[in-house]
């Protein structure tokens, strides 16, 4: 299979599973959701009953928000003009690559989500895998099954994004970078260096997200119960197909470079007032539905291309998993066959 | 001037074994840059010249030098010793005043930095020449001295004891020799690959005031001070490097080893800062104005910004322009802009004649970078070069002035600019074009005022600021209270005040009394009690609102007398209410406001508060209901640190602004968490 072959079943795959992609945005929003409205009681309580308020609701105001600032902290110092439309994006993969400091509750919240999705990726790898619905279940009942295995090789993903992070990329950005550019009186031959620098922790992380990823996949689909085994073989296929790995990673990342630029060319500036906030607020939810979309099409495009290079469309080793009658219903089960005897 | 200038340079520097050109090396003048020598009637007192010659070697970055100081003692005291800055000293080692004050504001490491960045100034030879007598050698009696702060470890002040005082209105001639190591910059001195910016480069003499030496250490967070003079200055660079320097050039002359020697000459200022490269673009442009004198404007630029070229010179003219207007005329007739290189350390700058902007490669025309930094730097061609106050006592006078008339001219030109952010290392810029950036508060910087609002009195010597905190108040807090002023006694009242301090104090050293004196005056009130609020004290200014109510005219308890005395339960007419604003003084600060209250028929209530009492209680009955109230509505003192409890209302919208922009917010924390779900 090639990996263009398997982004198109990728996206088959997802397509076929609407629901899926309806649960995976729920989940995101019901984590978001009670830490945006603790914001809006912070928002809310500053404002109190100003005059102020009408001009933030109808627009922006740069002198409160910057009076907002000076009191807020934790979740609140989070709230700044950089989260308007298309800010938001460059704000958070900004962030990401030049490893800047999160606010401790935020760090909560991804903890948390990423937690959940650790919990729900492995009904969703199956869900993928199998290429037909599992109903809720099966969804879940695979959910459960792998969420141990997921959770051990977790904390060993955990434990190389933490060097990735907290070494490598001080040896990149610190000990590379800034020699490299102390003497640099051009700013556009710093900046192409920090490019530079940014492909390659980059490339570090794909790579290590790249190997976890058919991790996962071989987890699910030739049903190991060792994570430990599941990197290897995860590895193992990664490094012997790498060039379909990597073609496919490159499909999706381009797939994902699109999305932004599309959304760079239409995301709407700061919600105003009436209609127009439900409009800007609703293309914002387009995006990020669209993000959810793209993170599933990872997951169905890898999955796909493993089961061509190993098996065969929609294997998996493992029967469909259920969930286990209670004995109740065992018994009355176990009755009938008697009878039927 | 420049005559009598060279022929003591020629005699003292013969003197003493120093020559500009080598011995037995021809040398030849390929180019003159300026027009001949003018003699110019005296703007300054002009009491402390400089003949320099100065020679850059950039293998070994040493800056070497000859200077013949002119100095005339110009107090009513006589001089015993002499006091001269050598400001290179400050970054000698980390035991210096200026690094120690650094450490304790950026942290240690601030001062782990390589060999070679640090710099030093020696003053290899000091000899006081005076009229009709011979050179008298100094140089193994000068010492170090720290006024300051005693610390023996800091050697930016020199004192050379005098043989024989100088009497007041005595002049005296002192030859000096020194060599230096440049600095990888600090403090927007120093040097970056073949790029340098030289400032505070050379011995430099203090300032004598009746009350003796004004002279003091280097600190980080104040700059400079000196007396008016001419400066005559030959520098010496690698041939094809392109200077640019403090006054005109007037002459180039091709040296046999391969150096190029550049003749410079300025009237009437107080500093000579210079820059050298192989890199820059030279641009040339000129400000024109029907009332104001036409200004030659030189760019220096660096290679990247070529596009940028316009922008630096409109911004330039910007400042000339309203500045002209509105304080007085630019007196030299050219300026000197200088790009400099990235990371150079140097942008930002004032020198006098020529100043150092600062921009970047990715630069949004909707914001305004490079427009505010130059339109400032320009601006302190005013305030700090013509009107030459101590920035190392009272910096606000020219840093907090030229804020506020940075913000007002950018008000004239640059509308609307917004608020940017820089992403990836601070190399991508992103422009929130929702989010447009206001004089008011934005170009008086309120937001970092009111992050050290409490940090000093603003009429402490500037150089015992706290480092951490000096900026806020010398250069916001100063810029917030102007415009204060301007919304209280008008623009046509302030202009008129600002434009008489400046052209009383034009080639001056005025203090802070002395522009409190023209305000005075030219406004004809007395703003004492408004100067003990803002700048001789720390008290932070908050009014607020502290209740709002309205309700009908109703009344419970007993009504009438005697007989007709009954007992009455709540009754509402329905056609009379009480309305009653608390308003609440939370800050320490006192200041005069209005209080307003709208009632719900669009009638306008206005009562004037003096301010003084913690709160005050405003009342009225009418038919209808109140709509809102507030304080200070007009936003006259822009020193009030929290304006959103300025006003209260009665159908408030916090709940509906709450809801958009926490959704909104919403938005970017679920695509933080999809940026995180890269790893799983």
């Amino acid at each position: 299979m090639t990996p263009w072959s398997a982004f198109r079943e990728g996206v088959r795959r997802v397509n076929a599973a609407p629901l899926l992609l309806a649960g995976m945005v729920a989940v995101t929003l019901l984590i978001a959701l009670p830490l945006s409205l603790a914001l809006r009681g912070m928002i809310a309580s500053h404002l109190g009953g100003s005059l102020a308020a009408d001009g933030v609701a109808d627009g922006t105001s740069s002198d409160w928000w910057q009076e907002f600032a000076a009191q807020a902290s934790g979740l609140g110092a989070t709230f700044a003009p950089s989260i308007i439309g298309f800010g938001a994006v460059l704000d958070n993969v900004s962030g990401l690559l030049d490893n800047l400091p999160l606010a401790a509750t935020i760090t909560g919240a991804t903890a948390a989500w990423m937690v959940v999705w650790s919990f729900l990726s492995g009904g969703v790898l199956d869900r993928l895998a199998r290429a037909r619905p599992t109903r809720a279940e099966g969804f879940f009942a695979a959910s459960g099954v792998y969420f141990w295995r997921f959770l051990r090789l977790g904390a060993i993903a955990g434990f190389i994004y933490y060097l990735l992070f907290a070494y490598v990329h001080d040896v990149i950005f610190v000990d590379v970078y800034e020699p490299l550019t102390r003497n640099l009186t051009v700013e556009r031959t710093a900046f192409a260096v920090r490019v530079a620098c940014y492909l390659l922790f980059g490339s570090m992380l794909a790579a290590a997200t790249l190997a976890f990823d058919y991790a996962r996949i071989r987890i699910v689909v030739e049903d190991r119960r060792s994570a430990l085994g599941g990197l290897m073989a995860g590895l193992r296929f990664a490094r012997r197909h790498a060039g379909g790995t990597i073609g496919l990673y490159l499909l999706n990342a381009a797939a994902y470079v699109l999305v932004v630029l599309v959304y760079a060319a239409v995301a709407p500036g700061a919600p105003r007032s009436g209609l127009s906030v439900w409009l800007v607020l609703g293309i914002g939810q387009i995006y990020i539905v669209v993000r959810h979309y793209l993170k599933l099409l990872f997951y169905g495009s890898q999955t796909a291309y493993f089961q061509g290079a190993f098996a065969h469309a929609a294997y998996a080793a493992g029967p469909p998993i259920v969930w286990p009658d209670s004995p109740a219903a065992e018994a009355i089960g176990n009755a009938d066959a008697a009878v039927r005897r | 001037m420049y005559g009598r200038f060279g022929a003591v340079l020629a005699v003292t520097v013969a003197a003493v074994g120093g020559a500009t050109v080598p011995a037995g090396q021809a040398a030849r003048t390929t180019q003159q840059t300026a027009t001949p020598q003018q003699v110019t009637a005296p703007l300054s007192p002009r009491n402390a010249s400089y003949a320099i010659s100065a020679r850059l070697d950039p293998a070994s970055r040493t800056l070497t030098g000859d200077e013949l100081l002119t100095w005339r003692n110009v107090s009513r005291i006589p001089a015993t010793t002499l006091r001269f800055h050598l400001y290179y000293n400050a970054w000698r080692n980390t035991r210096s005043t200026w690094m120690r004050e650094r450490l304790l504001s950026a942290g240690p490491e601030a001062g782990n930095r390589p060999e070679g960045d640090w710099s030093w100034i020696d003053v290899t030879s000091l000899r006081v020449i005076r009229a009709g007598g011979g050179p008298v050698d100094l140089t193994s009696k000068l010492r170090f001295i720290s006024p300051d702060d005693g610390n023996p470890d800091d050697r930016t002040v020199l004192e050379a004891p005098l043989d024989a005082s100088v009497a007041p209105g005595e002049t005296i001639n002192v030859q000096i020799a020194w060599s230096s190591r440049v600095p990888r910059t600090f403090s927007r001195t120093g040097t970056i690959g073949t790029y340098y910016f030289l400032a505070q480069w050379f011995p430099k003499i203090g300032v004598l005031e009746d009350s003796g030496w004004n002279c003091h250490q280097f600190h980080a967070s104040t700059e400079f001070f000196a007396d008016f003079g001419s400066y005559d200055v030959r520098l010496t660079v690698p041939r094809g490097w392109i200077v640019g320097a403090t006054g005109l050039e007037r002459g180039r002359r091709d040296e046999a080893d391969g150096t190029t020697t550049h003749h410079y000459y300025q009237d009437d200022v107080h500093d000579f800062a210079w820059t050298t490269s192989p890199e820059y673009l030279e641009r040339r442009a000129r400000f024109e104005h029907p009332t104001l004198p036409p200004v030659d404007m030189r760019l220096l630029l660096q290679p990247e910004h070529e596009g940028q070229a316009d922008r630096h010179f409109r911004a330039t003219e910007a400042a000339l322009k309203y500045y002209g207007e509105w304080f007085g005329a630019y007196a030299y007739g050219h300026i000197t802009i200088v790009d400099p290189a990235w990371q150079s350390g140097a942008g930002g700058m004032e020198y006098p004649t020529l100043f150092t902007a600062g921009t970047r490669w990715l630069a949004p025309r909707s914001v305004t970078q490079p427009e505010s930094v130059t339109i400032h730097e320009a601006g302190h061609q005013f305030w700090y070069g013509i009107v030459a106050n101590n920035e190392f006592e009272h910096a606000w006078l020219d840093e907090g002035l030229n804020t506020f008339s940075t913000a007002r001219t950018i008000e004239q030109v640059y509308q609307p600019n917004y608020y940017a952010k820089r992403y990836f290392g601070g190399f991508v810029p992103w422009v929130f074009r929702d989010v447009p950036i206001s004089r008011a508060t934005d170009g008086n910087r309120l937001s970092g005022y009111r992050a050290v609002a409490k940090s000093d009195d603003q009429s402490t010597p500037t150089w015992q600021y706290s480092t951490r905190t000096a900026g806020g108040i010398t250069y916001n807090k100063t810029a917030l209270w102007l415009h204060t002023l301007e919304r209280m006694l008008g623009w046509e009242t302030l202009q008129r005040i600002m434009s008489a301090y400046f052209s009383r104090w034009a080639f001056k050293h005025p203090k802070p009394e002395d522009f409190f004196a023209v305000a005075n005056d030219v406004s004809g009130r007395d703003l004492t009690w408004f100067f003990d609020q803002v700048h001789r004290s720390s008290n932070v200014f908050d009014y607020g609102i502290e209740l709002l109510r309205t309700e009908p005219v109703s009344g419970r308890g007993f009504f009438g007398d005697d007989s007709q005395r009954v007992f009455s339960t709540p009754r509402a007419s329905g056609d009379a209410y009480r309305s009653v604003v608390v308003v609440r003084r939370f800050g320490e600060g006192i200041f005069p406001v209005d209080v307003r209250l709208v009632l719900e028929n669009n009638e306008e209530i206005r009562w004037r508060w003096d301010g003084q009492a913690r709160w005050k209680l405003f009342e009225v009955e009418r038919p209808v209901r109140a709509a809102f109230a507030q304080v200070d509505p007009e936003r006259v003192l822009l020193l009030d640190v929290n304006y959103t409890n300025n006003s209260a209302t009665l159908k408030p919208q916090a709940t509906r602004a709450a809801r958009k922009w926490s959704l909104a917010w919403l938005i970017w924390l679920q695509d933080h968490l999809l940026t995180y779900g890269f790893f799983i």
